[in-house]
C-alpha cells in the first residue's frame, strides 16, 4: 500500500427498506490528511462509515481502499487492508483493561492474517503488540490509567482509549465516529493533537466525523457537508463556513459558538 | 394411493398438532424474546393436569377437564413464567438459555416424582370410530383434531387482525422497538401473548396425549417438535409456523410409513423435526453479528482470585483429588466418575464463559467420544492414541454441527446443538457407527509394570488425563484465543472491524469444548468398562448445564464444584426418587441463578453497565430520524 492510498466512495447508495440514508455520495479520504464529514443528526454519517468498514452493503456505487475495489469486501477484510474505524457508541471490551484493549486493536490485526493464528500467538508477535501498546499508552497519556478496566472509566477517557485502540491497528486510513462527544475542552484539545501528530508521523488518513466544530476547523483541511443523505457542500473549513447552502441546512448555531 | 391418504390424514392431524404448539413457542419467543425451552414441560402438566381431573381424582367429564387443565397449563402458568420471563429482560442470552432449560428440568422432574417416569395409559377422549373418506378408513379423532387445530389457529389469526391486543401484538412480532416508541403497553402484550402461548401449548400436550401416553420426558420434548414449526416460519411467522408444523407431521407420517423397509432408518420419523431445523438454519439468511453478552453472563472464566490464593488452591485441591483413593474406600468408582464429570463440566464450562456459547447436546459429544474410544481400541490401537483419537473426532463432529448455526445468533446454535443431541440418540446409537444393538467394551490402560486397571490404578489415570484436560483449557483461555473470545464477549463488532473473524473464532471454541467432552466421554467408557447410549441421555446436556450455572465463577472451580454436586453428593444419599429430585432441585436452582443474575444487573453495579447507560443515553438524545435508523451495532456482517 503506498503512502498516497486512501478511501474513495464513489457514487454510493444505501438504503434501509424505502428509506434512502445515503444517496450518490462521493468523497475521497486520501492518507496524510485529515478529513470533515459533518451534518445534522441522521444526515447519513455513521451509515456512511458503516457502508465504508464492510457492516452493511451500499445498493449502488462503489467504495475503492487504494487500487483496489472493496465494495463486495467483508468487514475483516477491509480491516486487514488497512481501513479502521471507531464507533459513535463506543465499542470498547469493557471487561478488560486499558492496556488489554489496546494490545487487542494490535493482537486482532495480527490474528486476522490467518485461520490458524486465531488459536495461539508467535512469541514476536505478543511482544510486538505489547511494545505498540506501550507506546500508544504514552503518547495518549493513558499510561497511568493502563491497569484499570475500562467499563469503570469515564466516558473522556474511554474514547482516548477508543482511539488508542485505533491506533494500534496501524490502519492507513481511520474512520473517526464522533471521537469528542463526552470530551471536556482539555481533553478535546489533546485529542486534536493526538490525531495530528498521527497523521503527520505515519502519514495515516483520518475521516473525522464530528459534531464539535472548534475540532474540526482545527484539524482538518477538507470537510464534506451531508444533509437527508446527500453531499451539499464540500471544501475548507473557510469555504464551509462561508457556504450560505451549509449554513441554511445545518451550521448557523453551532458555527456561532466555533 | 389409498394407504398414502390414510398416512396424510395421520400425519396432517398430528402436524395440525406440532403447528398449535410452535405458534404457542413464537408467539411467546417474540413478544418477550425469552425462548422457552420449557414449553413442552407446559404442555405435559397441561396433559398430566388432564388426566388428573377426568381420571385420577375428580372424574370430571372430559369436556370440563379439558377446560380446567387448559385454564391451569395455560393462562395460570402463562402468567407465572411472565413474570419469571420478565426478570430475564437483562440477563444475558445464554442464562435466558438455562432459565427455562431449569424451568424444564424442575418441571419434568417433579411430574416423574408426582407420577412416575413410565409411560401411563392416556384414554382417549375423542371418538375413535373412524369412517369411510375417498375409500379409506379415517378414524373420526384425527378429522377433529384437524378441524380444532385449524380452527383455532384461525381464531388466533381473527384474533391479531380484528382486537387492539392481537394488532400490538403483531407489531410486537414484527418489530419490537417500534412497537415500544408507539406507547402500546408491553407488559399486557406479554402478559397475553404468554397465556395464549401456554394455552396452545396446554391444548397441544392434551391432543397428543392420546397418542404418545402419558410420560413427562416424551411429552416435555414436544417442544421440539414445535422447534421444527418454528423453524420453517422462521421463529416469527405465526401461519408459517403452523405451516410448518403441518409440514414435519405429514412427513414424520411419510416417513414411518417408508422407513420400516430401512431398518437402519428407524430413528427417521422421531427425528424429523430436527432434520427439518438443521435445513432450515442452514438457508436462514439473518446473519447477524453473535450477541453481544448483554447484562450479567456467566462468571468469568479466569476467577479474580489473587496469585498466591490460586496457587493454594490449586496445591490444597491437587492434593485431596491425589489422597481421595486412600480416605472413600469402596467409594472409589463414585469418584472416579465425579472426575469424569469434571472433564465435561470444563469442557462445557470453557464453551459458556469464555465465548458465550450455550452447547445443549455435551452429552452428546462425550456419547461420540466414547464411541470413537471403543472403535479405536477394537481396532488394536494404544489406549493413548485411541483417547486422542476420541478428541479429535469430536472436535471435529462439534465443528461440522456449529458450522451452519454459527453466524446466526447464539439461541439458534443451542436450538441445534438441542436437536442435534436428540437426533445423535435417536438415529445414531443404536447404530454400528456408534453403540449398535448393544455394548462396546472399552478396557482400561495398561503400563508395564504397574496395574492401572484396578479401581484405584484407573482413578489415577483418569486424575492425570483430567489435568492434562486442565492444563489444555486453561492453556487455551490465556492464548490468543481465549483473549479474542473474552473482547468478543464485549463487542463482537470491534473486533470484525480489526480483522478478526469472530466466525471463526466461536467455531475454534466450540472444536476445543467438543474435544475436551470426548475426553470425558471415553474416560466413563473405561470407568463403566463397556459404553451405551443409554449412558449419554441428551437430557444429561441440560442437566449438566443448570449445574453449571449454580457452580461458581472460574472454569476449573465450577468443573470441581459441578462435579462434587452432581456425581459426589447423590452418591452418599439413600433415596429411590434422588435423581428426580436433584433435577428439581438443580433446574430451580438454575432459573434462580439466572434471575438473580439479573437482578444484579438491573443495579448499578458492574462495570459494563457503564457503557450500556452510556449506550442508552446516546439513543435517548437522538432525533427521531436517527432513532428510526438501524443503530450501528444492528449491521450486518458479509459471510
Amino acid at each position: 500500500m503506498n503512502a498516497a492510498a486512501g478511501l474513495d466512495v464513489d457514487g454510493v447508495t444505501v438504503r434501509f427498506g424505502g428509506l434512502v440514508a445515503v444517496s450518490g455520495l462521493t468523497l475521497h479520504a486520501p492518507g496524510g490528511r485529515l478529513t470533515g464529514l459533518i451534518g445534522p443528526n441522521g444526515a447519513g454519517k455513521t451509515t456512511t462509515f458503516n457502508a465504508c468498514s464492510g457492516l452493511i452493503r451500499p445498493a449502488e456505487g462503489t467504495i475503492r481502499f487504494g487500487d483496489v475495489d472493496v465494495t463486495a469486501a467483508g468487514a475483516p477484510q477491509r480491516a486487514r487492508m488497512g481501513l479502521g474505524r471507531t464507533f459513535q457508541l463506543m465499542e470498547l471490551f469493557d471487561s478488560l483493561t486499558v492496556r488489554e484493549n489496546v494490545e487487542m486493536g494490535c493482537e486482532a490485526m495480527q490474528a486476522g492474517r490467518g485461520a490458524l493464528r486465531h488459536l495461539v500467538s508467535p512469541r514476536r508477535e505478543r511482544a510486538e503488540a505489547r511494545g505498540r501498546a506501550g507506546e500508544i499508552l504514552e503518547q495518549c497519556g493513558l499510561t497511568d490509567i493502563a491497569g484499570s478496566v475500562v467499563g469503570a472509566l469515564p466516558t473522556g477517557t474511554r474514547r482516548l482509549v477508543e482511539l488508542g485502540r485505533a491506533l494500534a491497528g496501524e490502519f492507513q486510513v481511520l474512520l473517526l465516529d464522533e471521537p469528542s462527544s463526552g470530551l471536556d475542552a482539555a481533553e478535546t484539545k489533546r485529542f486534536g493533537e493526538i490525531l495530528r501528530d498521527e497523521v503527520a508521523s505515519r502519514g495515516t488518513g483520518i475521516l473525522l466525523v464530528e459534531h464539535d466544530m472548534s475540532l474540526v476547523a482545527d484539524v482538518c483541511q477538507y470537510v464534506y457537508v451531508l444533509d437527508f443523505g446527500e453531499l451539499i457542500f464540500e471544501g475548507t473549513m473557510a469555504e464551509v463556513v462561508a457556504s450560505p447552502v451549509v449554513r441554511d441546512a445545518y451550521l448557523g448555531s453551532e458555527l456561532a459558538e466555533a | 394411493m389409498t394407504v398414502l391418504l390414510t398416512f396424510l390424514i395421520v400425519g396432517l392431524a398430528t402436524g395440525s398438532v406440532y403447528g398449535l404448539a410452535g405458534m404457542g413457542l413464537v408467539l411467546t419467543y417474540k413478544t418477550s424474546g425469552v425462548f422457552n425451552f420449557a414449553h413442552g414441560a407446559v404442555g405435559a402438566v397441561g396433559a398430566y393436569a388432564f388426566w388428573e381431573f377426568r381420571e385420577n381424582t375428580m372424574h370430571l367429564p372430559w369436556p370440563l377437564a379439558a377446560l380446567a387443565a387448559i385454564v391451569v397449563a395455560g393462562p395460570i402458568l402463562g402468567l407465572i413464567i411472565e413474570r419469571v420471563a420478565g426478570g430475564l429482560g437483562a440477563v444475558s442470552s445464554s442464562m435466558k438459555i438455562v432459565a427455562t432449560v431449569g424451568m424444564l428440568l424442575a418441571i419434568q422432574g417433579g411430574l416423574t416424582i408426582r407420577y412416575g417416569g413410565a409411560a401411563r395409559y392416556f384414554q382417549a377422549f375423542l371418538p375413535t370410530n373412524s369412517i369411510r373418506l375417498a375409500g379409506v378408513n379415517v378414524g373420526t379423532d384425527q378429522l377433529v383434531i384437524i378441524a380444532f387445530a385449524a380452527l383455532t389457529a384461525a381464531g388466533l389469526a381473527a384474533f391479531f387482525r380484528a382486537s387492539r391486543l392481537g394488532a400490538e401484538m403483531r407489531a410486537v412480532v414484527d418489530n419490537e422497538e417500534l412497537m415500544n416508541l408507539a406507547g402500546a403497553n408491553p407488559v399486557r402484550v406479554r402478559r397475553a401473548a404468554w397465556m395464549i402461548g401456554c394455552t396452545f401449548a396446554a391444548l397441544s400436550g392434551i391432543l397428543l396425549a392420546p397418542q404418545l401416553g402419558l410420560q413427562p420426558a416424551l411429552l416435555t420434548l414436544l417442544v421440539v417438535q414445535a422447534f421444527g414449526g418454528a423453524a420453517i416460519g422462521r421463529f416469527t411467522s405465526l401461519p408459517l409456523t403452523y405451516v410448518g408444523g403441518v409440514v414435519v407431521g405429514v412427513a414424520a407420517a411419510f416417513a414411518t410409513r417408508y422407513v420400516p423397509q430401512f431398518p437402519k432408518l428407524a430413528g427417521v420419523p422421531a427425528s424429523l423435526p430436527f432434520i427439518v431445523l438443521f435445513v432450515a438454519l442452514l438457508f436462514f439468511r439473518e446473519s447477524k453479528v453473535p450477541d453481544r453478552i448483554r447484562g450479567v453472563r456467566f462468571s468469568s472464566a479466569l476467577g479474580a482470585t489473587s496469585a498466591p490464593v490460586r496457587v493454594g488452591g490449586i496445591v490444597v485441591a491437587s492434593a485431596a483429588l491425589l489422597l481421595v483413593p486412600t480416605f472413600v474406600g469402596t467409594r472409589l468408582p463414585v469418584y472416579t466418575n465425579a472426575l469424569v464429570y469434571g472433564v465435561l463440566f470444563m469442557s462445557l464450562g470453557f464453551l459458556v464463559r469464555t465465548s458465550g456459547q450455550t452447547s445443549l447436546c455435551h452429552a452428546g459429544f462425550a456419547a461420540v467420544g466414547a464411541a470413537t474410544f471403543g472403535h479405536a481400541l477394537d481396532a488394536g490401537l494404544p489406549w493413548p492414541v485411541a483417547l486422542v483419537a476420541a478428541a479429535v473426532v469430536t472436535g471435529v463432529v462439534g465443528t461440522v454441527l456449529a458450522l451452519p448455526a454459527i453466524r446466526l445468533s447464539g439461541l439458534y446454535l443451542a436450538l441445534a446443538t438441542f436437536g442435534f443431541g436428540v437426533l445423535l440418540q435417536k438415529l445414531a446409537y443404536t447404530t454400528f457407527v456408534m453403540f449398535g444393538r448393544d455394548t462396546i467394551n472399552v478396557h482400561r490402560p495398561e503400563l508395564a509394570s504397574i496395574s492401572l486397571s484396578s479401581d484405584r490404578g484407573y482413578y489415577y489415570v483418569v486424575l492425570f488425563v483430567a489435568a492434562l484436560s486442565a492444563v489444555v483449557v486453561v492453556g487455551v483461555q490465556r492464548s490468543r484465543l481465549g483473549r479474542l473470545l473474552r473482547a468478543m464477549a464485549d463487542s463482537p463488532v470491534a473486533l470484525v472491524t480489526f480483522g478478526t473473524s469472530v466466525q471463526l473464532i466461536r467455531i475454534l471454541a466450540f472444536s476445543v469444548s467438543a474435544a475436551v467432552a470426548g475426553i470425558a466421554g471415553a474416560l466413563l467408557g473405561g470407568l463403566v468398562g463397556s459404553v451405551n447410549g443409554s449412558t449419554f441421555d441428551p437430557f444429561v446436556s441440560l442437566l449438566i448445564l443448570a449445574v453449571l450455572a449454580i457452580a461458581g465463577p472460574g472454569t476449573i472451580r465450577s468443573a470441581l464444584a459441578g462435579a462434587i454436586g452432581y456425581a459426589v453428593v447423590p452418591a452418599y444419599i439413600n433415596n429411590p426418587h434422588l435423581s428426580d429430585w436433584l433435577t428439581v432441585v438443580f433446574g430451580a436452582s438454575a432459573l434462580v441463578v439466572a434471575l438473580a443474575s439479573g437482578f444484579t444487573a438491573g443495579g448499578r453495579f458492574g462495570p459494563r453497565l457503564a457503557g450500556a447507560a452510556e449506550r442508552a443515553r446516546a439513543r435517548a438524545t437522538r432525533s427521531p430520524v436517527a432513532a428510526r435508523r438501524p443503530q450501528p451495532t444492528d449491521v450486518q456482517v458479509p459471510a
